[in-house]
């Protein structure tokens, strides 16, 4: 049977109950990163699993989703709603060009995902807060000024690097959960297939 | 005519192996009380999935044969329009929770919220299946805070509120005590006597000799028996299929086998009673 | 609750919405900083009469402290100007910078303050329940309900599988590469466990009619009062003088 991919598509019942899930991801995800105390955020997660087998749109919902949550504890997150809609949008689009197959492809697609959000970002970094973002990633910023760079390239540097480690690390943990995955429920996701180990034969 | 009337059903999930279901046929009529039986693995659920046409819309996956709701072939209903003429209550009572809603109440409610039933309305009708199913302690619980067969209860009661014309119900006990089990049977027996057509997964057997109507026996996916309660129960070959039967109707082929003949195989303690009775009786006049 | 207290918190949400972007608004309206700073104490304030003081306190420190220190130390030191108000070594703070990040702290401040009482004197159950009578789709009241639900559940089974991973000897604690090894077996049941229940989930949603067609009804309703009109149009006063009084002046 065919697959109707698209906007009109994807909003399926089971995609629809997978939004909440990577929201709470996006969440819980960060919440271990802090009681484990590593130096990274982690906090797209769960955008980046539910676009990887939910597809670009239900990947931006996610995004979405997150943020609004978020805002409603901290308002200034809202700001930044547009950076995880690009982490789910274009981790959607990697998935269906078949980016999350091999892990040097993941490490391929986390260079340009990391690129499309450093984007996204810095300008409402920059324009917004006027560079800062009131976490340690600042204090980069901050060394780079000092170093005689202008804000932009401060701020898309500083962004850059963060986003490097951040997202190789987040896609490649994304991807080896995905394929454990079982076929039966991936077989139901409209970009499920793509994980499902072909069987010898 | 049939309600439900299942032709050559052979059906095969996209992600097993073999065919679950094969060339099974079967008519439903209104009204009457089917029960369904078989060992673990025989399929049963995955027909109650072809009935409320979950196969082919959600499983996907080709159906061969036919399945006609009201004579009209299940891959043309739609499955939101299913929903009002077919209520199913499944076997894992841990997912049936809508996921939204704060308390027992309100998670019953949420069936007819959807179908735009009027305020006042639900309100009366929730009450009186909490109350048919006296669950009124539960009300202003959390659903997720339920024990297992408090859930199976209240996923009971979040389909039957809806009133659907046919009820698919598969194992709605295997959460539940002996007492709280005979209370569910009497609720589905009245929902018969309301002029539903009930189709009930069940292992207890002595229940399903009380109740059904007409059994289904399956086996690797395919109907091995089926007929009128009273023949399949004290049919022998039943016991060959894998089939449980009651205890007296195993009590009667016993005494059967061993020159005791009661004239008929009894399937509750009642028919058993009488029929022994009967025996003893003839015997005397005999003798 | 006291008659203040349920006074606020029964209006309906457009019109605490109304409220908050009022005051939003009027910070970018009102030239200079001072007033824009002012709106936070403002929210504090309604805030207290909402009965919510505190939490609205703690939450307004976590989300702007630092953002607004690291903006003012950012563009004291780097933002181009002359006036050099304090020097050392190569390092000099500026009068251009810290103007500067007066006017744009003072905005941040004033927008979030606002958005934060909004979302603490209104119940989200309320917020999607108006949104939904303004036409907004079941399905996202449905994603919003849910994940709010689901979000403490998950919670609770991550401290379950930490733990049940403790003893199975996964370390926690130690080195970083031990607690970055120890981040995938608690991350990955958590995941797998909550996807392997959606699509029995999706069958519930289909027995309880969720993707029938036609109108749905909602047990849990919000009613305007007559309130909520006296509020509105308070507010469409106040904002109209505002207007005038920045055309005049
Ligand atoms: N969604 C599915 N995808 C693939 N295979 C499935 C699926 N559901 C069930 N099966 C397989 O189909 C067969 C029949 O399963 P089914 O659940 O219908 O049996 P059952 O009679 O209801 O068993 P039980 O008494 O355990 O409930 C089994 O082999 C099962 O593994
Ligand atoms: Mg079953």
């Amino acid at each position: 049977m065919k697959i109707k991919r698209g906007v009109k598509h994807d909003f399926t019942l089971i995609a629809i109950l997978l939004i909440p899930i990577g929201v709470a991801i996006n969440f819980v995800g960060a919440q271990i990163v802090n009681l484990l105390k590593l130096p990274v955020y982690l906090d797209t997660m769960g955008t980046a699993l539910t676009a990887m087998i939910g597809g670009p749109w239900i990947g931006m919902a996610t995004g979405i989703f997150s943020n609004l949550v978020k805002s409603l504890l901290n308002p200034v997150s809202l700001a930044f709603t547009p950076v995880q809609m690009a982490v789910g949008l274009t981790i959607g689009l990697l998935s269906m060009a078949g980016m999350f197959t091999k892990v040097w492809k993941v490490l391929v697609a986390a260079v340009i995902v990391s690129l499309a959000t450093t984007i996204v970002a810095s300008p409402i970094q920059v324009l917004m807060f006027g560079g800062a973002t009131g976490n340690s990633s600042d204090a980069l910023v901050a060394t780079f000024l000092a170093s005689g760079q202008q804000m932009w390239t401060a701020v898309f540097s500083t962004k850059i690097i963060n986003e490097l480690i951040d997202k190789s690390i987040c896609l490649l943990i994304a991807y080896f959960i995905v394929i454990k995955m079982s076929p039966r429920y991936l077989s139901k996701l409209n970009y499920g297939s793509i994980f499902i180990k072909k069987k010898a034969s | 005519m049939s309600i439900i009337s299942i032709k050559n059903l052979t059906y095969q999930y996209p992600t097993s192996e073999e065919d679950v279901l094969r060339d099974i046929s079967v008519e439903f009529e209104s009204g009457k009380f089917y029960a369904v039986i078989g060992a673990n693995g025989a399929g049963k659920t995955s027909l109650c999935n072809a009935i409320r046409g979950f196969i082919p819309h959600f499983y996907n996956g080709e159906l061969q044969g036919d399945v006609l709701i009201e004579g009209r072939d299940i891959r043309e209903w739609e499955l939101g329009e299913l929903s009002t003429k077919i209520g199913y209550v499944f076997q894992n009572p841990f997912t049936q929770i809508s996921g939204v809603k704060d308390t027992v109440f309100d998670e019953i409610s949420f069936g007819l919220e959807n179908l735009g039933v009027e305020e006042s309305e639900i309100r009366s009708r929730v009450a009186d299946i909490i109350q048919l199913l006296e669950i009124g302690h539960l009300q202003e619980k959390n659903p997720f805070e339920l024990s297992g067969g408090q859930k199976q209860r209240v996923a009971l009661a979040s389909i039957i509120v809806m009133e659907p014309e046919i009820l698919v119900i598969d194992e709605p006990t295997s959460q539940l005590d002996p007492q709280s089990t005979e209370a569910i049977f009497s609720i589905i027996e009245l929902m018969q006597k309301k002029g539903k057509t009930i189709i009930l997964v069940e292992h207890k057997i002595e229940l399903i000799a009380e109740y059904a109507d007409y059994i289904i026996v399956m086996k690797d996916g395919k109907a091995v028996l089926q007929g009128n309660a009273d023949d399949v129960l004290s049919n022998e070959q039943a016991i060959e299929l894998g089939c449980a039967l009651p205890q007296y109707a195993l009590f009667g082929i016993e005494m059967k086998e061993n020159g005791m003949d009661l004239g008929t195989i009894p399937l509750t303690e009642k028919k058993a009673i009488s029929a022994v009775q009967h025996l003893l009786e003839k015997r005397r006049v005999t003798s | 609750m006291n008659k203040i207290q349920q006074f606020i918190v029964n209006l309906y949400p457009t019109t605490k919405f109304l409220i908050v972007l009022f005051l939003a608004l009027s910070a970018f309206i009102t030239p200079g900083y001072i007033w824009s700073y002012l709106v936070l104490p403002i929210c504090m304030f309604l805030a207290y009469l909402a009965g919510c003081f505190k939490e609205f306190s703690n939450l307004a420190i976590k989300a702007l402290l630092l953002i607004v220190l690291f903006i003012f130390l950012l563009q004291a030191f780097f933002y181009p100007g002359q006036e050099i108000l304090w020097q050392w070594g190569i390092f000099s703070v500026k009068q251009e910078g810290i103007q500067f990040a007066l006017s744009l702290t003072s905005k941040i401040v004033a927008v979030a303050s606002s958005l934060l009482l909004f979302f603490r004197i209104t119940k989200v159950k309320d917020l999607v329940s108006s949104l939904e009578k303004l036409g907004l789709s079941p399905k996202v009241t449905f994603i919003f309900l849910s994940t709010l639900q689901i979000i403490p559940e998950m919670q609770k089974s991550t401290h379950v599988i930490m733990d049940a991973q403790k003893t199975r000897g996964v370390e926690t604690e130690g080195k970083l590469m031990t607690r970055v090894k120890a981040f995938v077996p608690i991350l990955s049941p958590l995941v797998l466990g909550s996807i392997a229940s959606t699509e029995e989930r999706v069958l519930t949603l289909e027995s309880r009619a969720f993707s029938a067609k036609g109108n749905k009804t909602s047990l849990y309703q919000v009613n305007k009062t007559k309130h909520d009109l006296k509020v509105r149009i308070l507010l469409l006063i106040l904002f109209i003088l505002l207007i005038v009084w920045r055309v005049l002046s």
